[in-house]
């Protein structure tokens, strides 16, 4: 198959590559960009680990065309936060205990961002039914579903001021 | 030791949580390396067969391909993907039946070649470029259908028709004259299934091999040190020339990795040494489920003789558990399940008798819990059929039976700690208990109930196998430490909690901590992360390691200071005579005055742990959708005696995880084979394993018996909390239906089906 040159913003960087038709979001940013913080569990769009945030919707990135993201923004876990100023989900996240192997944390994070991008007062209910695609097989959720709130939290807070 | 402790016992930051949340740790499967090549795996379609033909010249001759492996060209060597090479002590023998690659397959999705090239969709296309024949043979797939005569070989067993190992049998007291003693005997048959740890990273491992031969493989197993000579084993390698380490993260294990992760490091090694580059191996999601252990599936039978009273006078528990199609750890599993079944309660006279069975499924082998929960299930469920027979309140029969400090029990070491019957009373509570029973209404199609069930495990695997750690505190010139474990931290905290005992004993910040972990050729020799053993065992060493660097420190610093050693206590890095506070001076200070004169502090922990018994008592309260069969668990309690929690978040983070893989043990997870072998249940969208939509409100309760032979009192916690999930669970179910089930997952079909047949 032909290589097409695929052009997005990843991160706010505006990037230009070579890509296979058959190649999926997640290999470009993985493999050929080399930002591996986005994870591959299944490679079918069942566990969520390659959740990224395209035009604002959360999408799993291994079912999603690499050309399909033609001309979009396209935001992972390196973009959100730097270390000096981590993005408040990544802060809870690590306060509130809901990480620990962190295979399913970046999918995780980028899927509550994308919530809370929208919606700064989600329910707990809002927030299970967010990360519903999101699997984690270590915490049971529970701490997950407590940083997400208290994200949010931080969030309003901060906007309030 | 001090009693006010400044660092253990407190929340602190997690030392690998920063990295996980920015997304900048590194997990094998993110591993690239200079020419390095992707390798794929053939794998069998047929459940039992030979391979009478195997042609790989065309794969070879698709351009990219850099090398095919098959059993002709790796090594005959026999070894277990499992770590049991190192844990079994003699008389018991190690069972090896696997090779790399071998000329019969005996389960869909056994290993029959592989592929290294220049890429994935190369290597692919290489797999179906191989040409094999096979002769099919006879399959057998239950293992009481495995254990008669007529059914087919799959190994050479000693010990019985298709028994991998010993047939194991435990005994205290006189069974059958506790049988005698018995107003009552009680006996029921419970059917265990397949779960799957379904840890998020797959199996993977990167295998590199320098120009003079010394290899490294990087991979995602719980036991870098085993797993070493598992591979030096088979490659004919000096231990000393193989380096085995985490990258340093592993996205989960749950059990499936206490030595090979599957068969990716032999995999990704074969290829290396054939293709002379780099080669990475990383199963794919169904690939980890049809090739890579499971929990095992099985039956389990309890007997039991007991009073009028409640009191019980005999125990007999058998075990007939399905190895699969190699016994990783399938000669260990049973005797888990009955030493840990019949050590919950108190009881004169007990036996056990188990073992496991080949048959042509996938290979089980550790899960979290290793057996425990199986045997759990039936235990407890039987517990309350007993209460209820017998007239008595769930709490009540249980609180008159459970094994307290001091009594005897089949465990080769002593019971010195037990909150047992403060978590039941907290956990009580919390659940509101009274309510048990008084919740439905006749005319109610949604019926509610609650639950309870209690167990134990154990804080590492000694003296059932072979256990012990090392580890070294080395003080730095500026009066920071290093500590070096060979322990691996999969999700578990186990660098924080180690750092943090490090920083306790050596009177120093926890930030002025470093750690290096789970690399075979900057720690000494430590068996892995295992069997909740890491903050007892490991914990054990580094504590160790940390007083033997004190000691030192001390010895110098008193020389200094003019005082002698025995008076001296340090202090947020002040060393200082507790006779004398003016007699003060820093770590930094005596460590770089010891450097100037030619000197190191380097602490060594040398350990083999002892052993102790954690305790739970879950409470499940539960819905029942009679029309549907939907059973939905709407509260969990979980009290567990962990001795001491080293850092309570991480000690509650353990308990909440266990208990939703719990709950999926309990209510949906479960393999299922066709009449072909082949799995039913290959993928998340097909494996029920719980979302954040089911779980529940999840309370954790710590209490903290301290145990005297746990660093700082504690007790193994990563595989409690999911003992007696299920059996909690399926008591309350009974409590809302009155229907008992004698098999689990209680899916809405089988209890569909129960209340169905019960009208």
């Amino acid at each position: 198959m032909q290589k097409k040159i695929l052009k997005f913003k990843l991160n706010g960087e505006l990037m230009e590559l070579l890509v296979s038709p058959s190649d999926t979001l997640v290999d470009v940013v993985r493999d050929k960009l080399g930002l591996t913080g986005t994870k591959k569990g299944c490679g079918k769009g069942e566990c969520g680990a390659c959740t990224v945030i395209m035009n604002g919707q959360s999408v799993n990135s291994c079912i999603v065309p690499a050309m399909q993201a033609m001309d979009a923004e396209v935001e992972t876990i390196e973009g959100i936060g730097t270390s000096d100023k981590m993005h408040p989900l990544q802060e809870t996240f690590i306060d509130y205990g809901a990480i620990q192997c962190g295979f399913c944390t970046p999918g995780m994070i980028m899927s509550a961002k994308a919530l809370l991008d929208g919606n700064l007062s989600p329910s707990r209910l809002q927030i299970k039914e967010t990360i519903a695609g999101n699997i984690c097989r270590c915490t049971g959720y529970v701490k997950i579903e407590q940083a997400v709130l208290a994200a949010a939290d931080k969030l309003k807070a901060s906007k309030d001021k | 030791m001090k009693k006010d402790y400044t660092v253990v016992g407190k929340n602190i930051r997690k030392l690998d949580a920063i990295e996980k949340a920015m997304g900048a740790a590194t997990f094998t499967t993110d591993i690239k390396l200079p020419g390095m090549l992707y390798g794929k795996v053939l794998r069998s379609p047929y459940p039992h067969a030979r391979i009478v033909k195997i042609d790989t010249s065309k794969a070879e001759a698709l351009p990219g391909v850099k090398a095919v492996a098959t059993y002709l060209n790796t090594p005959r060597v026999k070894f277990n993907t499992s770590a049991t090479s190192t844990f079994t002590i003699p008389p018991l023998q190690p069972v090896e039946d696997q090779y790399v690659f071998d000329s019969v397959v005996r389960y869909v999705g056994d290993e029959v070649a592989a592929v290294a090239a220049t890429s994935k969709k190369v290597a692919e296309e290489a797999l179906e470029l191989i040409e094999v024949e096979y002769e099919l043979l006879p399959t057998v797939f239950d293992p009481l259908a495995a254990m008669k005569e007529e059914a087919p070989s799959l190994h050479h067993c000693e010990a019985g028709k298709n028994v991998p190992g010993e047939k194991i049998h435990i005994e205290m007291g006189d069974i059958e004259l506790g049988f005698a003693e018995a107003d009552y005997v009680f006996e029921h048959t419970f059917k265990l299934p397949v779960q799957k740890q379904a840890q998020m990273e797959t199996q993977a491992a990167v295998a590199q091999v320098s120009v003079d031969g010394k290899v490294t493989v990087w991979s995602t197993t719980q036991t870098p040190h085993p797993s070493r000579r598992i591979l030096a084993t088979i490659f004919g390698l000096p231990y000393s020339k193989v380096r085995v380490l985490n990258p340093p993260y592993i996205g989960g294990g749950f059990g499936v990795r206490i030595g090979l992760s599957a068969k990716a490091e032999p995999i990704a090694l074969a290829l290396a040494m054939l293709a002379k580059q780099p080669v990475k191996v990383v199963y794919d999601r169904k690939e980890d489920f049809i090739a890579s252990d499971t929990r095992h599936s099985g039956y389990v039978t309890v007997k039991t003789g007991v009073k009028k009273d409640g009191t019980f006078t005999a125990r007999k528990i058998m075990g007939i558990l399905n190895s699969g199609a190699y016994c990783s750890w399938s000669a260990e599993t049973p005797g888990v399940l009955g030493a840990m079944g019949l050590s919950i309660y108190y009881c004169p006279n007990q036996m056990y008798d188990g073992h496991s069975v080949y048959t042509n499924t996938t290979p089980a082998g550790a899960m979290r819990g290793f057996g425990n929960p199986q045997g759990m299930f039936a235990v407890d469920s039987q517990v309350d059929i007993i209460a209820e027979e017998l007239g008595m309140d769930p709490m009540e029969i249980r609180r008159k039976n459970i094994m307290r400090p001091g009594l005897p029990w089949v465990l080769p070491y002593p019971c010195q700690s037990s909150g047992l019957e403060e978590c039941m009373d907290l956990g009580a509570k919390a659940i509101v208990w009274d309510q048990r029973g008084k919740q439905n209404q006749d005319s109610d199609t949604i019926r509610r109930g609650i639950g309870m069930a209690i167990g134990t495990h154990v804080s590492n695997a000694w003296p059932f196998c072979g256990d012990y750690s090392n580890a070294y505190v080395t003080v730095q010139q500026d009066g920071s430490i290093q500590v070096a474990s060979g322990v691996p931290d999969m999700g578990t905290g186990t660098i924080t909690t180690l750092s943090q005992m490090a920083a306790e004993v050596m009177g120093i910040a926890f930030g002025q901590v470093g750690i290096t972990f789970a690399d075979t050729e900057s720690t000494p020799f430590e068996i892995g992360s295992h069997a909740s053993r890491t903050c007892y065992a490991s914990g054990t060493a580094v504590v160790a390691a940390a007083q033997d660097a004190r000691k030192q420190v001390f010895e110098y610093a008193a020389n200094m200071l003019e005082v002698t050693p025995g008076e001296l206590d340090i202090e947020n890095g002040i060393i200082y005579s507790t006779l004398t506070q003016e007699k003060n001076i820093s770590l930094g200070q005596v460590a770089m005055e010891a450097h100037l004169r030619g000197q190191q502090f380097i602490g060594v922990g040398r350990i083999i742990p002892q052993n102790a018994p954690p305790y739970l008592a879950h409470f499940a309260e539960v819905e029942v959708d009679t029309e549907t069969g939907k059973v939905r668990v709407t509260k969990m309690v979980a009290a567990h005696d962990v001795g001491k929690a080293i850092h309570p978040l991480i000690v509650e983070g353990q308990l909440e995880g266990g208990l939703a893989m719990g709950i999926g043990y309990a209510l949906s997870e479960e393999i299922k084979y066709d009449d072909r072998g082949r799995q039913l249940n290959n993928g998340f969208h097909k494996y029920m394993l719980p979302t954040a939509m089911d779980i529940p409100e999840l309370e954790a309760i710590i209490v903290e018996a301290e145990d005297p032979t746990g660093p700082f009192g504690a007790k193994g916690v990563g595989e409690t909390g999911l003992v007696a999930t299920a059996a909690a669970i399926a008591n309350a179910v009974y409590d809302a239906i009155g229907i008992r089930f004698f098999e689990i997952p209680l899916t809405e079909e089988r209890v569909y089906r129960a209340l169905k047949e019960r009208k």
